[in-house]
């Protein structure tokens, strides 16, 4: 009942005009600029982040909300109709998605794309309203070694774990780490890695890091590699309604997606790509239409799709009730957060009720935006699919190195992009996961921080983490992730 | 036995970094208060994880290449295009170099021209005017809309200030 007045009130909060229309901006405009061909969620979040500096909190991060949802929407246009995932967790999408398309059904693979997204997403909503505040009073129990045990956590699975290579991914997190620890050491003043540069005093921005990684990284690979190949636009002929024989098919297939992606979402699993294809299969095991498969068949796109969405509301739980992203989209979207000054958590709850629940309120705003954007007006983001791919990425490096510019209104930050942008080149080419530099950037310094907090509380004794029954456990936890996958690797193949 | 030559550069790379991280770190302050640790603890945390990852990834180019890569086969498939490499980052230098003095809207319109080259565009000029007519877009809207503070450079006579 708590939480049904605190969603009401945050209602209030989402419907009045301004946050409304900043709403409808941030979902338009993030779905414009997620239809772009390989730029994803991600990317539009952190090109996007510097031009909002000077909106009121709230409106802004409701605005960010939108473009999160919107950008994720616009996504699955592309990769139906161009067969270019955006993201890696549009790739399951993209199996069968294209492949409607390519027989002349694109209309109903978009319409149950959106629609399920629309489903998928409302559910997961609805799941991260009533499971927040559970979140939030158990984490209200939390000090600074619980805390850096849970990092501790969501940097292996995120970096070790997850992913094709676990010495890619560490070498990927500590390179994260070691950006995260540019700059003025937050506790002691001491300037770290800065080499007196005073653009590095300030430390890293994400947007950089993660502009470079995307953006730049992205237009250097495809024009080294891939530039000569002519891509090929499906056509969206015929009707975008689905018969009653598709929609028959959607609809389990979305519910049993956000049973799959929301729990997965909220975990440190490092975000949508294993719910994707885990419904997928799903799906195919499931199907009555096994044969369809491998030739466009709607349940395999209305399952990973719906996935996708729940999982992306389920990565708000741990980003807002805890402070912890566990995908590179949320770990930009919480240094949105702190450019106001705000460091999500339980105490957010308490101290931002508005903010947080007029946010959360506008994630049901958004999904219904979303749903009537993106049926009727699918035509015009077909237009945009039309681009010329070298006016595409000339006018992505505009908006990208915009961004970046706006920061310090300095070359030094360009300089940076470049650099990062190297780095991006490289670690596509050599299959390097990206999303662990992201997390570890963003996260390192909070680990930082609670871990130094835990110790001086203990005066100096190491075995705080182990003694705290929480810390410990997740401790415990953090080690089988790691050990149980190697012992049956070594010993399981007899 | 695959053995590639990037993958044993970058493994060195990774741990050149660490070395470096290590050697920065050696002079960092080191007094830690009550919690016994000081600036210096993490850091030299983060440069022992890049030392031990870049010496794993050195081992594994060496015996049998990185493992489990996703598309090793991309080289044969589509060779290197170094000259669209280079399109590309001309366009990101020029576009360092030119935004202070010659402003964002010029700076835009050789970023994009270089680009639109890179992807094999075979029109310069036409590149340059869209490019230019982007950024002015761009320039208009967040500079007299949004109020974000970006160069007018040469153009300043005819574009003015911020504020409509």
């Amino acid at each position: 009942m708590e939480t049904f007045n605190a969603l009401l009130h945050g209602f209030s909060v989402a419907l009045t005009p301004m946050n409304l229309m900043w709403g409808f901006i941030g979902v338009t405009v993030g779905t414009a600029v997620g239809v772009l061909p390989g730029v994803g969620p991600a990317l539009t979040v952190a090109m996007l982040l510097p031009l909002t500096v000077k909106l009121d909190p709230t409106g802004a991060l409701i605005m960010f909300a939108g473009i999160y949802y919107g950008a994720m929407f616009g996504g699955s246009t592309t990769t139906i109709l161009l067969n270019t995932p955006g993201e890696s967790a549009s790739i399951a999408t993209a199996l069968e998605g294209n492949r409607m398309a390519k027989r002349g059904r694109a209309g109903p693979a978009l319409a149950t794309a959106a629609i399920g997204s629309f489903v998928a997403g409302s559910i997961a909503t609805v799941l991260l309203t009533l499971l927040a505040p559970l979140v939030v009073e158990l984490a209200l129990k939390f000090g600074p070694a619980e805390y850096f045990a849970l990092m501790v956590f969501a940097f292996t699975t995120v970096a070790a774990v997850l992913g094709s290579s676990t010495a890619r991914g560490l070498a990927s997190l500590f390179l994260g780490l070691l950006f995260g620890l540019v700059g003025i050491d937050g506790q002691t003043g001491a300037a770290r890695f800065a080499f007196g540069v005073p653009e590095l005093l300030d430390g890293i921005d994400v947007v950089v890091l993660a502009v470079g990684l995307f953006a730049v990284g992205e237009a250097l690979y495809m024009a080294a590699y891939t530039s000569r190949l002519p891509g090929t636009l499906e056509k969206l002929s015929g009707s975008l309604m689905m018969s009653r024989d598709d929609w028959k098919r959607s609809w389990p297939a979305w519910l049993r997606a956000t049973c799959i992606g929301f729990p997965f979402g909220t975990i440190p699993a490092g975000g949508a790509e294993i719910p994707t294809f885990l419904s997928y299969s799903v799906e195919r095991k499931l199907s009555k239409h096994p044969e369809e498969f491998g030739h466009g068949a709607i349940e395999g796109v209305a399952g990973p799709e719906a996935a996708n969405n729940a999982s992306a509301t389920g990565v708000l739980v741990p980003l807002l009730t805890l402070g912890i992203p566990t995908s590179a989209t949320a770990a930009i979207l919480l240094s949105a957060f702190q450019n106001y000054g705000i460091q999500p958590g339980p105490l957010l709850f308490q101290s931002q009720a508005d903010l947080v629940w007029g946010l959360i309120a506008s994630l049901y705003v958004g999904n219904v935006l979303l749903l009537v954007l993106n049926l009727p007006l699918v035509g015009i983001w077909v237009k945009v699919l039309a681009i010329p791919r070298p006016m595409l990425y000339g006018g992505i490096l505009v908006f990208a190195t915009l961004g970046a510019y706006s920061l310090h209104q300095s070359w030094v930050d360009l300089a940076t992009l470049y650099v990062f942008g190297l780095l991006g080149f490289a670690m596509r080419r050599f299959d390097i996961p990206v999303a662990p530099a992201v997390i570890g950037l963003i996260l390192g310094p909070l680990a930082e921080t609670q871990f130094r907090r835990a110790l001086s509380i203990s005066q100096g004794d190491a075995t705080v983490f182990l003694t705290q029954p929480i810390s410990a456990s997740f401790l415990a936890v953090t080690a089988a992730l790691v050990i149980v996958p190697w012992l049956v690797r070594r010993y399981g193949r007899r | 036995m695959r053995r590639s030559r990037a993958e044993i550069a970058l493994s060195i790379g990774v741990l050149g970094l660490g070395a470096g991280a290590a050697w920065v770190t050696a002079r960092l302050p080191g007094e830690g208060g009550y919690a016994g640790i000081g600036p210096n603890f993490i850091p030299a945390v983060v440069s022992g994880g890049l030392l031990l990852m870049g010496a794993w990834l050195l081992w594994e180019a060496l015996a049998g290449g990185w493992r489990n890569l996703a598309a090793p086969e991309a080289d044969a498939e589509h060779p290197f295009n170094a000259a669209a490499f280079g399109w590309v980052s001309a366009g990101l230098f020029a576009h360092m170099a030119l935004i202070g003095w010659a402003g964002f809207v010029l700076a835009g319109a050789a970023l994009f021209a270089g680009v639109a080259r890179g992807f094999g565009s075979p029109r310069p000029a036409r590149d340059a005017a869209l490019g230019f007519a982007l950024s002015l877009a761009v320039f208009l809207f967040f500079v007299k809309l949004l109020n974000v503070n970006l160069p007018a450079g040469w153009l300043q006579p005819l574009l003015g200030g911020a504020g409509i």
